[in-house]
């Protein structure tokens, strides 16, 4: 099966992670540049103990883990499929109890939704997903980047590296950040879910600081992407998005979290 | 005779002409950052050959650098994969790999650029972070958890290794807080989990067991 894709007013490549699952790289939406690459570098899983003793509560006893997605838990082959007004890309990935269904959705109207289903019991019931995606979104060059968030009823500048998560508020389109290019005036927004109780970290890329083969950095430090966050400046440079999901397990599973995406504004043709 | 000479130094006035300056290959007009990432070569991103990674191995070991690490021996090579920058980094466009390794002796993390292209290791980072297990060390988690004497007295008929998780402690007071550490889970074949071993990578010895539903 060839790895590059042409469909939908869509061309992009994929390859198969040692542990970010599905790799999307080189995605160009109508013949433009959108995406250098995005992964999934890692869901990790967290444990709560069920008790309303508020004093003798002991917290999260214990730390958080996680599977790579990868080659060693994917279940099958990946899939691409056509669906009406769009292709997709799925691969089933499984260890033990979890179990995860990575998708990654290309709509012809330049929506770009990178997803991923949750199922499987856990060990028990109280526990907790965060699936961190990451993004070198390209949109007509690397550089003249701009990050903008939805706050107090309109868009406003990010100016600086951060961590943003969703206050609640979002613009008529449910849009809570977006990627801006300077130069052309294209526009990536992100609409999250509502129940992912979702956050973006934006970060000004460096090389190094390419997605990490684990959510550890030193002991007792910060985990990523929150070890790559400083205070450095993003206006006209070339920045990395993180969505980061928090899904806490219910009966109601499957979960399916992750952003819809969307491409706009490029000046195209047709 | 002055005179006969003048012609001679008129003629090698004449070779010694100036030459026009050497003509040189003009080195093709750089393009736009813009337009050198949409003409990105995808087979940069492609799967390493076997014969790429041994490449990439060997460069790494033989930097001076990681001469340590590579005497003694006790690293393991976590993953290999292909990496690829943006133009206009003067890597841009070269087969580049990342090679990531643990090394147990030193108690840190490798990772490493390496450009196939130049034959050398590009970039290097020496941290304290903890990457992923590799697969020999969930092989390994799971057969030190299974000749565990705390771990069999507490396996119900049936019970078997379910999954391997790469795992960190919250609390200083806990072992796997700053060590290389995997929790593996036990269960039955329908999903059930009933024991969760936590096992030091660097002991090679279980440090805790846990029934699941207490964890």
């Amino acid at each position: 099966m060839s790895n590059q894709i042409a469909e939908a007013n869509w061309k992009f490549h994929w390859r198969l992670t040692e542990s970010a699952g599905i790799m999307i790289y080189l995605a160009d939406y109508r013949g433009r540049r959108v995406l250098w690459e995005g992964s999934l570098p890692y869901v990790t899983v967290d444990h709560q103990r069920e008790t309303l003793e508020v004093e003798g509560d002991p917290g999260d006893a214990h730390g958080p883990w996680w599977v790579p997605l990868g080659a060693r838990t994917l279940q099958g082959p990946v899939r691409v499929q056509a669906f009406r007004g769009g292709v997709e890309l799925s691969a089933v990935f499984a260890s033990g109890p979890y179990n995860y269904t990575q998708l990654w959705r290309f709509h012809d109207d330049g929506r770009l939704c990178p997803w991923l289903t949750i199922y499987g019991p856990g060990i028990h019931d109280q526990h907790t997903y965060h699936p961190h995606w990451r993004f070198d979104f390209d949109l007509d060059g690397a550089r003249h980047d701009a990050i903008e968030r939805f706050e107090d009823g309109r868009w406003q500048r990010v100016d600086h590296e951060g961590w943003f998560p969703y206050s609640g508020e979002a613009d008529e389109h449910g849009n809570v950040w977006r990627q801006v290019e300077l130069g052309s005036g294209a526009v990536l927004a992100i609409r999250p879910h509502s129940w992912d109780d979702a956050e973006l970290f934006a970060i000004r890329y460096h090389d190094g600081e390419w997605a990490p083969y684990s959510p550890r950095s030193a002991a007792g430090a910060q985990t990523f992407p929150a070890a790559y966050v400083g205070d450095e400046p993003l206006d006209g440079d070339d920045v990395t998005l993180w969505y980061v999901a928090h899904v806490h397990f219910s009966q109601s599973f499957p979960y399916t979290a992750g952003p819809s995406i969307k491409v706009s504004g490029l000046g195209l043709a047709g | 005779m002055a005179s006969s000479k003048k012609p001679v130094k008129v003629a090698r006035a004449l070779k010694a002409k100036p030459k026009p300056p050497p003509v040189r290959p003009r080195a093709p007009a750089r393009k736009a950052p813009e337009q050198e990432l949409s003409q990105t070569d995808p087979a940069l991103f492609d799967p390493l050959t076997p014969g790429e990674v041994a490449d990439a191995l060997r460069t790494l070991t033989e930097d001076r650098r990681l001469a340590a690490m590579a005497k003694v021996g006790r690293y393991r090579v976590i993953c290999t994969e292909p990496l690829v920058v943006k133009p206009p980094h003067w890597m841009a466009g070269h087969r580049l790999v990342r090679a990531v390794a643990f090394d147990s002796a030193a108690d840190r993390t490798v990772d490493a650029c390496v450009d196939l292209d130049a034959g050398v290791v590009a970039h290097l980072e020496l941290t304290g972070a903890q990457p992923m297990l590799s697969r020999d060390e969930e092989a390994l988690a799971v057969s030190i958890a299974m000749v565990d004497d705390r771990v069999r007295d507490q396996l119900a008929l049936g019970d078997t290794p379910q999954s391997t998780l790469h795992y960190w402690g919250r609390s200083p007071d806990d072992l796997a807080f700053a060590r290389r550490s995997a929790a593996v889970v036990f269960g039955r074949s329908d999903g059930h989990a009933s024991i969760v071993a936590v096992v030091d990578l660097l002991e090679n010895i279980v440090t805790q067991v846990v029934p699941a539903e207490q964890w």
